[in-house]
């Protein structure tokens, strides 16, 4: 079995220890037999999105914010569209923003964004800084709980943003904030979650300290429609760490 | 006015020996007390450190996110060596408290400094603060990296700060590191920079793809920056692919850098206007003790600062070969009869080169890693995810001794960096960890330390096992 994976930008969006969600993701792949081929999208690439099972794009300094966006704009239509074709989608930070639909810069400028989640993102003046703990919404505890063997319901990592996200009419979140700030700050929600496509604010990085997020994306990646269950790894460590920073958030 | 006669007022003096009390008390229960006396007078009286700093005749300032505490140490060093009487925060404590701190220690119970000169070790995110009241004759930068992501969101908007800050300070002297266009680009537009770099080495040209770039993008036009070649991270030979902005011409150079075993270079002035007559376009060869290519640019950055305010070179020459390290900066101990090595790490890019520093050397070894996510460390760990810990995969390594408030964190980062999870053990506590790592029958230890944690370890080897250093300054390392 062979994955086809993507690292969108690279180059720009390389904050907070992101690129470790591929690392990841490859190996929990490679564990269970599983290739990953893992290409890097840079600035100014265009890339055939139709051809990737697994799309990620990370986080940024708020001052790259334009540079992507006028990077992206060239390749919105082609992302837009695997996602609607099932392709898995993980962005995270800057990442999650510039996917949603506008954001409103501190001028007041409003960008237009890729589109692929019902969110936008309006300039903030404080950061939202810190350990979070989130409980995923009750749809995808459902997705967890058929993807995999780790019996957790919530979801760590640590967030640092500037932007407010806020989630449009058709914009379902990845969960509810128990610990932390989330998109805002104000209505409780994180991330965004469209088809397989996911937003979110958590670094840490997210797939490192949620394991079974990773085995989920994982899974949809293998097969976007049919469930399929992966062999079961010893994850007693990554667990341990999980549990240890959800009592101290607690 | 002159610079000594300002009307200090009640206000200052009930500050000053507040402070003093305070530095007593520390002394009296045996508290490091770097900081806190500095944070009891500027209750009192805010404005403090502008009444004490015009004392001095020079005031040198050392900013950046590495290398800072062993630049600051090594240019007192220097100093003292020339018989100038100097005060610092070599202990590292580099914000406004710390300042402050080992300002009022330096003055007598009358309120006279003792010293002429100061050399302050700044946070970079404390420049607003303290460089304005201090009034530097002379900025050194030595490099940004990303560092503490948690207290410093963006390097850009540290940047922005040092430029803002020394636009009020057009007297300033700057001391940059040339190989680092984010540095350089704090002196864009001013007249009064000089700047440092070293020569390009075949040997690092093209050094590992898994590394961190950082920024690699234009300061004047937001290009992309092409390389000849890196040192490491983004220092080395850079230039715009749209503009006329290159690594600017080094007036202090380091030239056929040897790192074989200890340092070894030639330091090559090419500047007219600064440092000795007799060392126009001349060389001074200089030996270290220190280890880890990064340290070439720490001496560097110290001898060209030292060079412009006058210290004469044979000095710097002749004393270099004696000074050993600060606590954290690989600092030599002996435990359980064995080699052990004690380094501070605090970002990817310090971490990359500690262990390129230390992985060459023989013999058989473990590790003790020990993660904290305390103020002091940051509190964001994501940062062990940038950091190579794929190269500690291999046969020689035999343990790894994972430790601190978030050694699970740490195990799990070895675990998908490829090593086999019987070669890592998850002992949280300091002395525990430390019981772990002595029962390793291998040749060489070394322990690696978030900042919150370095200090514990220190105190222990020093119990357990003795310090090897002769001269070492005992005090802490920077925060950041």
């Amino acid at each position: 079995m062979r994955i086809r994976a993507c690292h969108l930008y690279p180059d720009v969006l390389n904050l907070y220890g992101d690129r470790g969600n591929l690392l990841v993701f490859c190996r929990r792949a490679q564990w269970r037999g599983i290739e990953v081929d893992v290409d890097q999208i840079l600035l100014g690439d265009w890339g055939d999105f139709n051809r990737y099972d697994f799309i990620f794009i990370g986080g940024g300094s708020d001052s790259r914010r334009t540079l992507v966006l006028k990077n992206l704009e060239k390749i919105t239509p082609f992302i837009v569209d695997a996602v609607e074709k099932g392709a898995v989608l993980l962005a995270v930070g800057l990442g999650f923003q510039v996917l949603g639909r506008y954001i409103k810069a501190e001028d007041g400028t409003v960008i237009p964004g890729a589109g692929v989640f019902d969110a936008y993102t309006e300039a903030g003046s404080d950061r939202s800084v810190g350990d979070i703990l989130l409980e995923a919404t009750a749809d995808l505890q459902d997705e967890l709980k058929k993807a995999g063997n780790i019996d957790i319901t919530t979801l760590i990592g640590f967030e640092n943003h500037s932007g407010r996200t806020y989630l449009g009419e058709q914009g379902k979140a990845l969960g509810r904030v128990i610990k932390g700030k989330g998109n805002n700050g104000k209505d409780g929600t994180e991330g965004a979650h469209y088809k397989n496509a996911f937003g979110t604010f958590l670094h840490g990085p997210v797939l490192a300290k949620n394991p079974h997020f990773a085995d989920l994306l994982l899974v949809k990646a293998l097969s976007p429609q049919e469930e399929i269950s992966l062999a079961p790894l010893d994850d007693s460590l990554e667990i341990l760490a999980h549990n240890t920073m959800k009592k101290r958030l607690i | 006015m002159n610079k000594n006669s300002i009307n200090k007022g009640l206000r200052f003096w009930l500050a000053f020996y507040a402070g003093r009390l305070t530095a007593f008390l520390c002394r009296l229960f045996r508290l490091s007390g770097t900081s806190l006396p500095g944070a009891v007078a500027l209750r009192i009286c805010p404005q403090l450190l502008f009444y004490l700093a015009p004392a001095y005749e020079k005031v040198i300032a050392v900013t950046g996110t590495n290398g800072k505490t062993t630049t600051t140490n090594l240019i007192s060093y220097f100093l003292r060596q020339a018989g100038v009487p100097v005060i610092g925060n070599g202990e590292g404590a580099n914000m406004i408290n710390g300042v402050v701190t080992a300002l009022i220690k330096d003055c007598n119970l009358f309120g006279a400094a003792q010293s002429r000169t100061a050399v302050l070790e700044v946070d970079e995110g404390s420049v607003g603060k303290i460089l304005p009241a201090v009034k530097p004759d002379l900025i050194v930068v030595t490099n940004y990296f990303r560092d503490q992501l948690d207290r410093y969101s963006e390097l850009d908007q540290i940047i922005t700060l040092l430029r803002k800050t020394i636009d009020r300070l057009p007297e300033t002297e700057l001391l940059l590191n040339a190989d680092d266009p984010l540095a350089v680009a704090v002196g864009r537009g001013r007249t009064t920079v000089q700047y440092y770099g070293v020569e390009g080495e075949r040997d690092r040209k093209g050094s590992e793809e898994n590394e961190i770039r950082e920024s690699s993008f234009c300061p004047d036009c937001g290009e992309l920056l092409t390389y000849d070649y890196y040192h490491y991270s983004q220092l080395g030979d850079y230039r715009c692919t749209n503009c006329s902005f290159k690594r600017p011409e080094a007036d202090f150079l380091a030239l056929d850098v040897d790192n074989s075993d200890l340092l070894r270079f030639s330091l090559y002035v090419q500047n007219k206007n600064s440092g000795e007559q007799e060392l126009k376009n001349g060389s001074i060869d200089l030996y270290s003790q220190l280890w880890g290519f990064y340290n070439v640019y720490n001496i560097l950055a110290a001898s060209a600062a030292s060079l412009i305010i006058g210290i004469p070179k044979h000095i710097i020459e002749a004393s270099l070969p004696d000074y050993s390290t600060a606590t954290g900066r690989l600092e030599q101990f002996i435990y359980q009869g064995r080699p052990c090595t004690l380094a501070l790490i605090k970002n990817p890019i310090g971490v990359n080169e500690v262990m390129k520093t230390i992985l060459p050397h023989e013999g058989k070894k473990a590790f003790l890693i020990a993660i904290n996510d305390l103020a002091g460390d940051g509190k964001d760990v994501s940062w062990l995810w940038d950091a190579d810990y794929e190269k500690l995969d291999q046969p020689m390594i035999s343990k790894v001794v994972c430790s601190g408030r978030r050694a699970a964190e740490m195990a799990v980062r070895l675990k998908y960096a490829g090593l086999t999870t019987s070669k890592f053990v998850l002992e949280p506590g300091c002395r525990e960890s430390l019981d772990v790592l002595g029962l390793q029958k291998v040749d060489q230890y070394y322990i690696l330390a978030s900042y919150t944690s370095l200090f514990n370890y220190a105190k222990l080897l020093r119990k357990m096992g003795k310090a090897v250093a002769k001269n070492a300054d005992q005090g802490l390392p920077s925060l950041s």
